[in-house]
């Protein structure tokens, strides 16, 4: 393997990381709010896309519109969930908002799959070729996948570091008890958090789609890799759940040309094991979440 | 029909036994074990590839329940000390990775071929008798492990396990040391589970890694939420009810037009998702605990 062989693994590896971050942080999200780890965030992914399938299938809308109209769909898929299910779950153990997140992703996905079949789908997409640097090539779209997904964060952490939206949730994640006292209203604040779940997920979802292909399977197969994420990255910290993404996504890239493509799901749970042994709090998080 | 009614009999059974391996987890101890299936497999695929060698079936069984449980050992040691919600993580995480290394490591598993023509249990009595053979060692071996697991709850170490579930910090406070019980308790839930897969294994005779699937997991915890966890009774009541909706759904294909095998499998996955939601929700003891928390 030349230095050419792993720069091009070390660029696929960052791409796929930016893309697997979208999911890692709305997961991060309601675990440092809600404290549970949302098994439904997979197939908010899914049905990001899917929804995006069906615009351009059904309205012939452009890429780019189908991808907002899904945007939509899907932050009120999310917004929905929290107001029916787990709303009426706080205060209750951890596993019952975990066994119903289960449930809402198995929902979600027998859904897609009863209307839209099993059939592998893919989005109406220019194709182009790959630009070649002396033998690094980069597909000119997935470096268009890795600047949305670059901007997408980049408003996320706007949102959370410079809005009182942002301040109110930290306040929440923080302290739910002291928040209140402060006067912060949870109601509509949660329902914001999911919408913006919501959002991220069909975004991911979205992308995900671009980079490969579309298929009912495709959010629940990346569910355990965006644990995986927010754990190394430290739970509860949306930076942390960023660069956790982006060095297993590296990580993944580099292991393929020793174990092969099919292992990447294994390899994340490898390092997700790795970390619990070494340092459960992850790279940013903190260690009274964790225990 | 009396063939057809052995063969839901001996799954039903399976289920009971996963169901009960469960309860001691979650029901008694509130382990959060969303990797069942895990287990489950390993315990079909020891036992199938063991017999495939020539072993005894009496060996295969033992080596079954001794693999699984001690493949539970490191799980349990690496997020138990944790919060709980880590195990629910790390066991989905891990039912995952065994079933993608059994379908990748075809030179042992055979990879997604599957092992056909595993030899079935008590097979040389002839086709019907075997049936009911397996299904009679089944029933011994629930009730077996029904009665231990009742006998436990009332011992002082079943005592402990339900102060583990209601209280740690408690319990802690008390110079006890909830870790070492609890990476205990998903060591016996997983040998059972593994035991469930070698009866699997060596009744339906052909073992894929499709058949290992998270569903199956769920499964599971649908039949033991439904039941009520907690109880010998909720686990076996809801392994009963989980085998009505299975092979209902079955026949309800002939009585739905126009929707497809395949599309039958997504209302099937439909029902389980609901299920999961609506009991959580309005049923947490269960379908006939009452709807108190």
């Amino acid at each position: 393997m030349t230095w050419i062989d792993i720069a091009n693994l070390l660029i696929n590896g960052l791409i796929e990381g930016l893309v697997v971050a979208l999911p890692a942080l709305a997961m991060t999200l309601v675990m440092g709010v809600n404290r549970f780890p949302n098994a439904a965030t997979g197939d908010f992914l899914t049905t990001g896309a899917y929804a995006a399938v069906a615009m351009q299938m059904l309205a012939g809308a452009p890429l780019w519109l189908a991808a907002l109209a899904s945007v939509g769909i899907t932050a009120v898929v999310s917004a929905g969930s929290y107001q029916l299910i787990f709303r009426k779950l706080v205060g209750r153990p951890m596993v019952a908002s975990m066994l119903a997140a289960i449930g809402l992703g198995f929902l979600l996905r027998s859904l897609i799959s009863f209307f839209a079949g099993h059939d592998q789908r893919t989005f109406d997409m220019p194709l182009v070729r790959a630009w070649n640097f002396g033998g690094i090539r980069i597909l000119p779209t997935d470096l268009l996948i890795a600047a949305i997904a670059a901007v997408c964060l980049l408003v996320v952490f706007v949102l959370i570091y410079r809005t009182s939206f942002g301040r109110q949730l930290r306040a929440v994640s923080d302290s739910a008890d002291l928040a209140r006292a402060s006067g912060i209203r949870a109601k509509g604040l949660m329902l914001c958090l999911w919408l913006l779940v919501g959002a991220l997920s069909s975004i991911g979802g979205v992308l995900l789609g671009m980079k490969a292909i579309v298929m009912p399977e495709m959010g629940w197969e990346s569910l355990i890799p965006a644990f995986a994420a927010m754990v190394l990255g430290g739970i509860g910290s949306p930076v942390g759940a960023v660069l956790g993404a982006l060095l297993l996504c590296v990580v993944q890239e580099l292991s393929v040309p020793l174990l092969g493509p099919s292992y990447k799901l294994v390899l994340s749970f490898v390092v997700l094991a790795l970390v619990l042994l070494l340092r459960p709090a992850g790279i940013m998080g903190r260690v009274q979440l964790v225990r | 029909m009396i063939a057809y009614l052995c063969a839901i009999g001996v799954i039903a059974l399976i289920y009971c036994l996963l169901a009960l391996g469960l309860n001691l987890q979650f029901g008694l101890t509130r382990l959060v074990n969303f990797g069942v299936v895990a287990f489950f497999a390993v315990g079909a695929y020891t036992s199938g590839l063991l017999s495939l060698q020539g072993a005894p079936l009496v060996v295969c069984f033992i080596a079954a329940g001794v693999l699984s449980g001690l493949l539970a050992l490191p799980i349990g040691l690496l997020s138990l000390r944790l919060r709980d919600d880590y195990l629910a993580i790390v066991t989905l995480g891990f039912s995952e990775a065994v079933r993608i290394t059994i379908q990748q490591e075809s030179w042992l598993t055979n990879g997604v071929q599957g092992l056909p023509g595993l030899p079935k249990l008590f097979s040389s009595w002839g086709g019907g008798v075997s049936d009911i053979a397996i299904f009679t060692v089944l029933a011994v071996i629930v009730g077996l492990v029904c009665w231990g697991t009742v006998r436990l709850t009332r011992s002082p170490f079943g005592r402990l396990l339900k102060a583990i579930g209601d209280d740690e910090a408690a319990l802690s406070a008390l110079g006890k040391d909830p870790a070492r019980f609890k990476v205990q308790v998903f060591m016996v839930g997983a040998a059972l589970a593994g035991v469930a897969g070698a009866f699997y294994a060596h009744f339906i005779t052909f073992i894929t890694p499709e058949q290992f699937i998270p569903l199956i997991t769920f499964y599971v915890w649908m039949g033991l939420v439904m039941g009520g966890s907690g109880t010998v009774r909720g686990a076996m009541f809801g392994s009963l009810l989980l085998m009505v909706f299975l092979e209902g759904s079955r026949f309800a294909k002939d009585w739905v037009p126009g929707v497809s095998e395949v599309g039958m499998a997504s209302l099937r996955l439909a029902a389980v998702g609901l299920a999961l939601i609506l009991v959580t929700l309005y049923r947490p003891n269960g379908l006939f605990g009452g709807s108190s928390k």
